[in-house]
């Protein structure tokens, strides 16, 4: 457990009374592609925003790579080694895809040359050569997801969050998009996928983590939760699978 | 010969910059009498603030009402130096720069947590206040201001120490000139710098900036210094040049207004929006003034430049003059319908 990646302990967080995360304990591996699975509103945004530092947990500690972070902004735990993509995706609209992603690249290099070659590689890796000099506005829903994964690890994380990828996607994209996540791994970084897609997370993922009101309901291989009674009754019962 | 006009400037081809200055150079000796010198020189120095406000307000998105208040920390600094002790500019310019650079962090700290209109609403109240406050302040003039102490000999030493020249206005009509080539240059360079992509991202998205690892109140403030910087300097320039500065030319919300219109109206978040701006704006509203007293006028705000009283005054049904208003509502209008400014107009022409 101590040479986990992220290790995040006792999380909690109210929004008035609606308990959004409670008592969330779990830990992501070096190289682990790790979901989180659950019905709407059943906290996992919430996560997110406790572990990339948009939002303070009222209760729990979070701990990256042997380091207590749960303190940093936000900017801070990126340059610490955690990026992340948002539900609703936010592309800089009127910014090109390459400045978007020299925008990412910066985070670690000095000068918008050098930031402009490895966002050249990120372009690249997600597949939108051909649209790097469209603005960030002119994209489809994707493309804009497609966007956010190449400025996100052209910061170079250790970590990368990924909440729903596929959501709000064509059909057709959706294997496309699996694969591009699986090079992210190949890439050397530790993933932690929401998503909503059943079929998606039992392909993806090493490990999966099932939360419904705040928490923790399951955890493990991904054919053991969708075995699980309550994943059953609460997730895939309502025709999610 | 070729790889200078192939060049551009931000779209505009290097040779007519070129052209640009130079022309601006000879203007002064083509056209020798006072007004043209006079209302070209207006122009240049809110050029030059347009185009610093528009680092700030442009890149990074964060619209101030409220460059005033660096504006009249230039003024304010040198003039009461100078009117008490006869202490020349030279030697009250760096303090100057330093309470700027105190302001900026000062007002900007708190203020850059808040979002959009109530940014906007923080900077209004911010410059009205401190003008009520030195519009009282019997020690730097209160309401009447401060009269410089004209420097009267004939030598230039002597003028260059006092920076007053009343004999001709080309002295301050080349350091208006420099002034503005300064500031174009600046934000000229800036897009070229990692700076300009952290203030466009945090202008974009504030979140998705966190998240690439952006500080994002840092570098709104390092926007701010910068754009305050070059307001301090050309409210140095501005007392030397008018030997008389009150409130309302200074430290106003009309003065504030302006030189945010000009960026606006010209086309915001461009290299030559603001420039634009101010080629327009001042010569016509300085044109008009002459023609009509008591119009909107750059550096000569009438009347009571305190938005508080004067929505007082229109509550209580009296005459003030609605200038302020007047200015705001048109403000509001363009960034409402028409956001990328005359600039972005002819570009759809174009
Ligand atoms: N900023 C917020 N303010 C108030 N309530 C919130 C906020 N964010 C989330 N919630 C509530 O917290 C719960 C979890 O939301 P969320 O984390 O978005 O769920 P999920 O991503 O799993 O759909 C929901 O009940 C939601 O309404
Ligand atoms: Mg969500």
């Amino acid at each position: 457990m101590t040479d986990a990646l992220l290790d995040v302990r006792d999380l909690t967080k109210h929004y008035g009374g609606v308990s959004a995360s409670d008592d969330v304990t779990f830990s992501v591996a070096d190289g682990e592609i790790f979901g989180v699975i659950g019905p709407n509103g059943a906290g996992k945004t919430t996560l997110f925003n406790l572990i990339t530092g948009f939002e303070k947990p009222d209760r729990g500690t979070i701990v990256f790579g042997g380091r207590d972070i749960t303190g940093l902004r936000p900017d801070q735990r990126n340059r610490a080694g955690i990026a992340r993509t948002f539900q609703i995706v936010k592309p800089f609209p009127r910014m090109t895809v390459e400045e978007n992603v020299i925008t990412g690249a910066l985070s670690r290099t000095k000068g918008v040359a050098e930031a402009r070659e490895r966002a050249g590689h990120c372009i690249e890796l997600v597949g939108l050569v051909e649209k790097r000099h469209a603005l960030g506005r002119e994209l489809s829903t994707g493309q804009r997801k497609r966007l956010e994964m190449a400025r996100a690890m052209a910061t170079q994380p250790k970590l990368l969050l990924l909440d729903e990828v596929t959501g709000g996607v064509d059909q057709p994209s959706i294997p496309g998009l699996i694969d591009l996540v699986r090079r992210l791994r190949d890439d050397g970084v530790s993933l932690l996928v929401i998503e909503h897609n059943m079929r998606v997370i039992m392909e993806l993922a090493d490990r999966v983590m099932f939360l419904n009101l705040g928490r923790k309901l399951a955890e493990g291989r991904p054919s053991e939760v969708s075995r699980h009674p309550d994943v059953i009754r609460l997730y895939l019962g309502s025709g999610h699978a | 010969m070729s790889a200078v006009s192939n060049r551009r400037v931000e779209g505009v081809p290097l040779p007519l910059v070129l052209v640009g200055i130079a022309a601006l150079i000879a203007f002064p000796l083509i056209f020798t009498s006072p007004t043209p010198q006079h209302i070209l020189i207006l122009t240049l120095l809110f050029g030059a603030m347009g185009t610093a406000w528009n680092i700030l307000g442009g890149y990074a998105g964060q619209i101030s009402i409220g460059h005033g208040v660096y504006f009249g920390i230039g003024a304010y600094t040198v003039g009461f130096f100078y009117a008490n002790f006869l202490v020349s500019p030279w030697l009250t310019w760096p303090l100057a720069l330093i309470l700027s650079v105190a302001a900026a962090i000062v007002i900007g700290l708190p203020t850059f947590r808040l979002r959009g209109h109530y940014f906007i609403l923080a900077s209004v109240f911010i410059v009205d206040a401190i003008f009520i406050i030195v519009s009282n302040w019997e020690a730097v003039g209160a309401a009447i201001g401060i009269e410089y102490p004209i420097y009267r000999e004939g030598d230039l030493a002597g003028s260059l120490w006092a920076l007053q020249y009343h004999d001709s206005k080309l002295p301050y009509y080349y350091s208006a000139l420099g002034l503005f080539v300064a500031s174009v240059f600046v934000s000229w360079r800036i897009q070229f710098m990692p700076l300009s992509y952290y203030l466009r991202a945090i202008r974009e998205d504030q979140e998705a900036a966190q998240s690439l690892g952006i500080d994002v109140t840092r570098y709104k403030l390092v926007a701010l210094i910068i754009s305050a910087l070059i307001t301090t300097l050309c409210g140095i320039f501005y007392a030397q040049y008018v030997l008389y500065i009150e409130p309302a030319a200074t430290i106003s919300i009309i003065i504030s207004l302006e030189i945010a219109f000009i960026a606006i109206l010209g086309g915001i978040g461009t290299l030559w929006g603001p420039v634009l701006g101010a080629f327009i704006i001042v010569p016509l509203t300085e044109i008009l003034r002459q023609k009509f007293s008591g119009a909107i006028a750059p550096g000569f705000g009438s009347g009571d430049a305190s938005l508080l009283l004067q929505l007082e005054y229109l509550l209580e049904g009296g005459g003030g003059n609605l200038d302020i208003l007047a200015y705001g509502l048109i403000v509001m209008l363009i960034a409402r319908f028409q956001p990328n400014g005359v600039l972005g107009f002819l570009r759809r022409l174009d």
